[in-house]
């Protein structure tokens, strides 16, 4: 383990003496939006006629080396004007460039699909997709609630498990496998009311970024996927509300800056209102949600900047006052970006993130809360060598702490006893090391490697099982049940209970032809430390997370991918194509009749298991021009098997391969976005899906005077597919050039031709004529909806 | 706790009715009667053997039945099986309790006799393949009170039976509690454990709704509901604990994939040609309640 990280800090050392060999010099700034101040992520900045070019980092940070001589640096990106400058490069210097949008209409009915979004021909980073804000808040979503995660489902490789439900599903993978980051801190539950809706709101995000294979070395933890949502920075030019009025949710944003232009601040608000409106109209029953976005940032001088970034979110349930329940997420971050010098740029944060729920049964008397915190520190560097290589590296500690549940009596007669579930501590380390490396003017090289460690630590007791089997096979009756339990071991909280390490290496190659096309492969190795426990097919705010430890093992993935990228019509028009295989090991399964509700033993529930997944990914994307939009299309395979290992028994589902219930043999989505005329733009998405993995009865027999389904092999059938068409039109009304308010209205349709896609098919007995029905279950029919928006 | 999964499902309705209510157009969420294809996989054998003693009876006659499982949509009654060779054993002493086959699929006995706590085997041959399976009768505490309330339950609004038992508090219990509104064709199963609540007075409700898909109506003034406490086994709570969760809420996205449930009647013979069913013994206590 330390050899590979010392040949790998060898080979850092050796490259940058070679490179820095050369007489060259270095220009290095920040990109800026003229308008409001916003940093640019991903503009090009180049010397014109030479290969010496980048793309500007999430800190708008760009850094340019060259021999010494005269250059015209050039920036572009889509949506704004070039910027040109002559320069002498005779000396390190440092250059801030505002860059000017280049239309008069400043709002957001122009289709402004921004250079960043477009494939990146020549860096070897591949499987990773960017939507920009004004992309997403195209598509037609339903109720017109602008939702960022059902618009990454779009994408070729990314799935739901079915409207109304949360969470998304990347290349095969689980829910809990993707690392989904607001302005660095992780965010455990992404869905509002179940999964209706995301817990982004749009209007405080400035872009989002999906890597499905590829990972960089500065991210771990996660198996399948990282979501990197950044939010905006905040007006620092003036003072700017913006806001909406929709069917469901209302949102106000407000952006200012402070102390002078030397900083900036963004709070947004949305509240979920339809509850209301129910109460007045007697309805009992109510689902609300609300949400909060802060962002601050202060410029201490050219090389130093603060940020404070914030978000908290909450969902209420009240069922007749019977059944309360609320859940959500809380994270801050505070940043430090320092620019050491025209070379060096690095960043610190200090992060903090909870999800926590409480549900409180009227009936049961009960109160029950439950969450998950963190505490996180990183450190990241970036240094730019010079014109052909630059270095990634840093490092982070996270410590967890897990309270997977208390249960409280209500009342003294309450049948409930004082119940408080074991809690879990935890610290998850990691140090990476990456660098990109243009080999030749077709080959560059981004290679790297992530060493991760895990510490599950003490404060708790643990049982200590017959044989070292928490969980045995019973032969007699074909059943997974409990081992018995023949003491206990309390560890003290200093004391550590068990200790992982990770090596993962982390490989991306570029071989760029003619300019506009190239083929990419990567491979990467992740370790994930914490698990969502969820035995059903969905996921739902009252999983619980828990980490590694004594019985349950991390999960470690190995993913290849291969890609052909090509641009065509002035890079208006793009085509991905990739493949995908990936494996995870140690991934949990839960035995038959698993009860995962206030238990305290997971591991007498649970099998260590594995997954693996395939598939063949397809994008043809326009970025440019009166219509944007895309095509996608996906072909894979999903599946895992858990076999009965030191449990003994052949393992759940007779140890046999089986769908996962996020498996999609076809999955093909179409989203286009048309500007009409200066008034008008119309959008429109068709999805298309194999149906999902489930298990029907194969039988029926009577027993205790009802009629009982027999099911055998887990996942063996499917719902019928799902297809649906939404469309939506924006319309701009007329306005004077000089209008301090712009208004927009959209109106969407949502399942235009209202098909009854089935959410779910249950089975039972009518209780007239006591036969046997399917009853299927779909969510949303045809759906319209009105939204205002507006800017100020 | 027991609730919890049915309040889950029940959020799910409530949020798709809140957010139809606030669409312009009204009606979007919907469930209907499909027809479906499923598999039919070979036809099993059946064992109902439920040998239950109600308090202060003497328990002497019991009855098994038998009968082959069928196609899931298959309309017709059930297949009784007949010709087949039934035993009870006591363990503690080997005797033999032998249930005739009456030839409609139920085979009877009028001497048997319940021990708490005591072992018991079932054997039945049947198509030259012997089933074996084991169990211990259980006991049962009285029922403490039922009464009636339309706070509570799920619906505020509409009447519910509350069932109200004491826990004891030396041991760890499992029970079956069964509830069958007169008119109805079958019976609703609820399965109970004293993990959260050992020791403590127990309470159980039953509610039923208006549902026109599944022509369900909630209780009235006048209703007479047959009410049962069953103690169970640990191994027959698990396995009724995943047949009740199946029947209620299987395919639904927040339930648990559903899965073949292995019952206790092990073919010696041929272990792949597996029985359905369940071998069990219980202490039962039985009330009647009238909705005022």
């Amino acid at each position: 383990m330390c050899n590979s990280m010392r040949t790998i800090l060898l080979t850092f050392i050796l490259f940058t003496s070679l490179l820095s060999a050369q007489d060259s010099f270095t220009i290095s700034g920040t990109l800026k939006d003229a308008s409001n101040g916003e940093t640019i992520f991903g503009a090009s900045v180049y010397f014109k006629g030479t290969t010496i070019g980048m793309s500007s980092n999430e800190y708008g940070f760009y850094s340019l080396t060259a021999p010494e001589g005269e250059y015209t640096l050039v920036v572009t990106y889509m949506g704004y004007s070039d910027f040109s400058k002559e320069i002498s490069l005779d000396t390190n210097q440092s250059f801030d460039i505002e860059l000017f949008e280049n239309t008069m209409e400043l709002d957001e009915v122009v289709i402004v699909s921004e250079e960043s979004e477009r494939v990146n021909i020549g860096n070897p980073q591949m499987s990773v997709t960017k939507l920009n804000v004004s992309t997403i808040k195209q598509i037609p979503v339903v109720l017109g609630e602008v939702d960022l995660i059902k618009s990454i489902q779009l994408l070729p490789g990314v799935t739901s498990n079915g409207e109304g439900t949360g969470g998304f599903y990347v290349r095969g993978g689980a829910a809990d496998q993707n690392l989904v980051l607001l302005d660095e801190a992780i965010i455990y539950n992404t869905s509002h009311l179940l999964g209706f809706f995301s817990v982004f709101n749009a209007d405080a995000i400035k872009d989002v970024k999906l890597y499905k294979g590829g990972i960089p070395a500065r991210f771990g933890g996660r198996v399948s996927s990282v979501l990197d949502v950044r939010q905006k920075d905040g007006n620092n030019k003036e003072f700017a509300l913006t806001g909406g009025i929709g069917t469901i949710s209302s949102r106000l944003t407000a952006e200012a800056p402070l102390f002078k232009q030397k900083g900036s601040f963004l709070l947004a608000g949305r509240t979920s209102y339809a509850h209301l409106l129910l109460k007045l109209a007697g309805e009992d029953n109510s689902a609300s949600f609300y949400d909060l976005n802060l962002k601050t940032n202060y410029g201490l001088n050219a090389n130093n900047k603060l940020f404070l970034s914030g978000y908290f979110g909450r969902d209420n349930f009240d069922f007749s006052g019977n059944f309360k329940s609320n859940y959500g997420n809380l994270s801050g971050n505070l940043r430090w970006n320092h620019i050491f010098n025209d070379k060096w740029f690095s960043n610190v944060s200090l992060i903090f993130s909870e999800y926590d729920y409480q549900v409180i049964l009227d009936f049961d008397k009960l109160d029950w809360v439950s969450d998950i915190k963190n505490y996180n520190v990183k450190y990241d560097l970036k240094y730019f060598a010079n014109e052909r290589v630059s270095f990634d590296f840093g490092a982070s500690i996270i410590y967890y702490d897990f309270n997977p549940g208390e249960v409280k009596p209500t009342s003294d007669d309450s049948a409930i006893n004082y119940l408080k579930l074991d809690q879990k501590r935890a610290f998850e380390t990691g140090v990476y090391f990456n660098s990109e490396l243009k080999v030749t003017d077709i080959l560059t090289v981004e290679y790297g490697g992530r060493y991760s460690g895990f510490s599950r630590m003490g404060g708790q007791t643990l049982n200590e099982y017959e044989d070292g089997r928490p969980i045995v096979y019973n032969e007699d009756l074909g059943i997974y049940e409990k081992g018995n339990v023949v003491g206990e071991t309390a560890y003290k909280k200093s004391e550590g209970i068990k200790t992982f390490d990770n090596f993962e290496p982390r490989l991306a190659l570029s071989f760029q032809f003619n300019g506009d096309a190239s083929i990419k492969a990567s491979y990467n190795k992740i370790a994930q430390y914490i698990h969502l426990l969820s035995n059903t097919t969905a996921v739902s705010p009252l999983d619980v997370w828990t980490p590694s430890g004594k019985f349950i093992q991390p999960q470690i993935a190995n993913q290849y991918a291969l890609g052909y990228f090509k641009t065509f019509d002035d890079s208006s028009l793009s085509l991905e194509i990739e493949t995908y295989y990936k494996t995870v090991d140690n991934r949990i399964d839960y035995v038959d009749g698993s009860d995962l509700i206030g238990q305290n033993t997971i591991e007498t529930q649970i099998l260590n298991g594995e997954s693996k997944a395939y598939g063949l990914e397809f994008l043809l994307r326009k970025t440019q021009g009166d219509f944007t939009g895309w095509l996608a299309y996906t072909l894979s395979k999903s599946e895992q098997r858990t076999l009965g290992g030191e449990a003994g028994g052949p393992g759940i589902n007779n140890g046999n391969w089986y769908s996962t219930s996020y498996d999609r043999t076809h999955d093909l989505s179409i989203t286009g976005a048309y500007k009409v005329n200066d008034k008008w733009t119309l959008s429109s998405n068709w999805a298309f899906q194999t149906g999902r993995p489930v298990t029907y009865p194969n039988g029926q027999y009577e027993y205790e005077g009802q009629s009982i389904a027999i099911y055998s092999e887990r996942n063996a059938n499917r719902l019928p597919n799902y297809h649906r068409l939404d469309i939506s039109a924006t319309y701009a009304p007329n306005r004077r050039p000089d209008a301090k308010w712009k208004g927009e209205w959209v109106f969407g349709i949502y399942n235009v031709y209202n098909r009854k896609n089935a959410a779910s098919i249950s089975f039972g007995q009518n209780k007239d004529t006591g036969v046997n029905e399917a009853t299927r279950t779909a969510i949303f029919g045809i759906v319209p909806s009105v939204t205002y928006n507006f800017k100020f | 706790m027991n609730t919890l999964t049915k309040y889950t499902v029940m959020i799910i309705v409530a949020i798709t009715k809140i957010l139809v209510m606030t669409t312009l157009f009204g009606l979007t969420s919907c469930e209907d009667v499909i027809d479906l294809e499923v598999p039919t996989e070979t036809a099993h054998l059946v064992i109902e053997a439920s040998i239950d003693w109600e308090k202060g009876t003497s328990g002497n006659e019991q009855t098994i039945k038998l009968s082959m499982s069928k196609p899931y949509f298959d309309p017709n009654g059930t297949t009784p099986v007949t010709g087949a060779s039934v035993k009870v054993t006591y363990d503690a002493d080997g005797t033999e309790f032998i249930f005739e086959d009456q030839n409609n699929g139920t085979y009877t006995t009028d001497n048997f006799l319940p021990a708490l706590n005591h072992t018991y085997t079932l054997e039945v041959t049947y198509d030259g393949e012997t089933y074996i399976a084991h169990e211990m009768l259980m006991p049962v505490p009285s029922i403490h009170e039922v009464d009636q309330s339309v706070e509570g339950g799920f619906d505020d609004e509409l009447l519910d039976v509350n069932v109200y038992f004491y826990d004891p508090v030396s041991e760890t219990n499992f029970y079956l509690i069964k509830f069958k509104e007169q008119d109805d064709m079958f019976p609703t199963l609820f399965d109970l454990k004293d993990e959260f609540t050992n020791g403590n007075l127990m309470t159980t409700f039953y509610e039923k709704f208006d549902d026109e898909e599944s022509d369900e109506e909630a209780f009235v003034p006048g209703d007479i509901v047959d009410i049962a406490l069953y103690g169970i086994s640990q191994q027959y709570y698990n396995y009724l604990h995943l047949m009740i969760e199946q029947e209620e809420y299987g395919g639904g996205p927040f339930s648990s994939t559903p899965v073949a449930i292995k019952g206790n009647c092990i073919n010696q013979t041929n272990p792949s040609n597996y029985a359905l069913g369940y071998f069990r013994l219980t202490e039962v206590v039985k009330t009647t309640y009238i909705f005022q």
